[in-house]
């Protein structure tokens, strides 16, 4: 084996390990990420908690407004994808109720 | 005859091909911030996203669920970040209801400590909803859907409890009214303790205070967890007569008035004002 194939082979393998170490091993950390960047699971919280306060407070332009903040194209959207990920990982009973009570208020609404 | 140049061209392309590696992962082709964690958030969206937590907990009273929703912003002291946002949200935009909410919940916390040992970041469920419930039913676990890169996750079997209706003020009475001196106190304050008849500190109470000739504020105890649950404080000002009142008109004090003390040295200065409220539940 030649030298330049040596060197090729050993370039190539150690990209690899730098590619492994920035994106899997020591990412890059972001501290201002905003709520639509948020992982799946986290969003459908997210959601989750607005439906719980919405059972609560009745406020639909309230719930609306905060759940345009998960950047999809109408609220109705966000809350459809957030009954989608809760029924996938089943969610309990009382929590789809809830997320349902508001799917079907904005249902109303719109 | 070839002459003997040893390895070190491995070295090079060793580090050659980890400079760029770590140049297009970390600045060319970076991850991207889909799929972030709360405690990635923004400062002003972990506000609003301590907010959510607390009208979710003003609804279903779940402490458990709240405790590990607020664990995923990574606050050190969850109940003081509680209090400290309701102190911004009640001086920067006059929102005493989200004050009041958020206060409940930093309450809440400090009056029913984390009887479970916290998670470690690694093993923070990834919905927070897994934390439990007060129920106290067994979490059931479930898999996340395919195409998720998230750990399995669980899912308690939570009963929401009925809406709370709104409860009127408690019926708070004045126990003592009197003037304070106390030349630790960097300015003059007006000191509220609200207690229940067992004695201990009530927060989330609403006081207002008025003084000439139109002025008029509104504060709540438990905004300062380290001096009490039950405690607030209003900074007075000298010459100024004010008003305390309870939000449905209930007057507390009137004509209070700061009065001017000395200390051992026999130097004078302005002192405070302590008022002791109590409810008989």
């Amino acid at each position: 084996m030649t030298r330049w194939t040596l060197f090729f082979i050993v370039l190539i393998l150690s990209i690899g390990l730098g590619l492994y170490y920035g994106w899997v091993i020591n990412p890059v950390q972001y501290d201002d990420a905003s709520i639509e960047n948020l992982r799946i699971d986290y969003q459908t919280d997210f959601t989750l908690m607005i439906a719980e306060a919405y059972h609560d407070n009745q406020d639909l332009p309230w719930a609306m407004n905060r759940l345009t903040l998960l950047g999809h194209d109408s609220p109705l959207e966000s809350v459809e994808l957030a009954l989608k990920f809760a029924s996938q990982a089943e969610y309990t009973l009382p929590d789809m109720f809830l997320l349902r009570d508001l799917h079907n208020a904005l249902q109303g609404d719109g | 005859m070839e002459p003997k140049r040893g390895h070190w061209y491995l070295l090079t392309a060793l580090i050659l091909g980890l400079s760029l590696g770590l140049v297009y992962s970390w600045i060319i082709s970076p991850l991207t911030q889909e799929d972030t964690h709360p405690s990635a958030l923004r400062e002003d969206y972990q506000e609003v996203y301590r907010s959510l937590i607390s009208r979710a907990y003003q609804a279903n009273r779940n402490l458990p669920r709240a405790r590990a929703r607020l664990e995923l912003l990574g606050d050190e002291e969850p109940a003081l970040a509680l209090a400290a946002q309701a102190q911004r949200s009640l001086a920067e935009r006059g929102d005493q209801e989200m004050a009041r909410i958020l206060a409940d919940l930093s309450s809440a916390l400090r009056e029913t400590p984390d009887s479970n040992p916290t998670p470690g970041p690694e093993n923070t469920p990834a919905t927070p909803a897994a934390a439990g419930s007060e129920t106290g039913d067994t979490p059931t676990p479930t898999t996340l859907p395919e195409g998720t890169e998230t750990t399995p996750t669980k899912i308690p079997q939570t009963e929401i409890p009925p809406s709370p209706t709104a409860t009127e003020a408690p019926p708070f009475t004045l126990q003592d009214s009197s003037p304070l001196c106390d030349p630790e106190l960097a300015e003059p304050l007006l000191q509220i303790h609200a207690t229940d008849a067992s004695g201990e500190g009530v927060p989330g109470v609403e006081l207002i205070i008025s003084w000439a000739p139109d002025n008029r504020e509104t504060f709540f105890t438990g905004l300062k967890p380290e001096l009490g649950a039950g405690y607030a404080d209003f900074e007075l000002d000298p010459g100024m007569v004010y008003t305390v009142e309870l939000p449905d008109n209930r007057t507390l004090v009137t004509d209070l008035e700061i009065q001017r003390c000395s200390n051992n040295g026999g130097e004078p200065y302005w002192g405070s004002w302590e008022i002791y409220i109590t409810h008989p539940n």
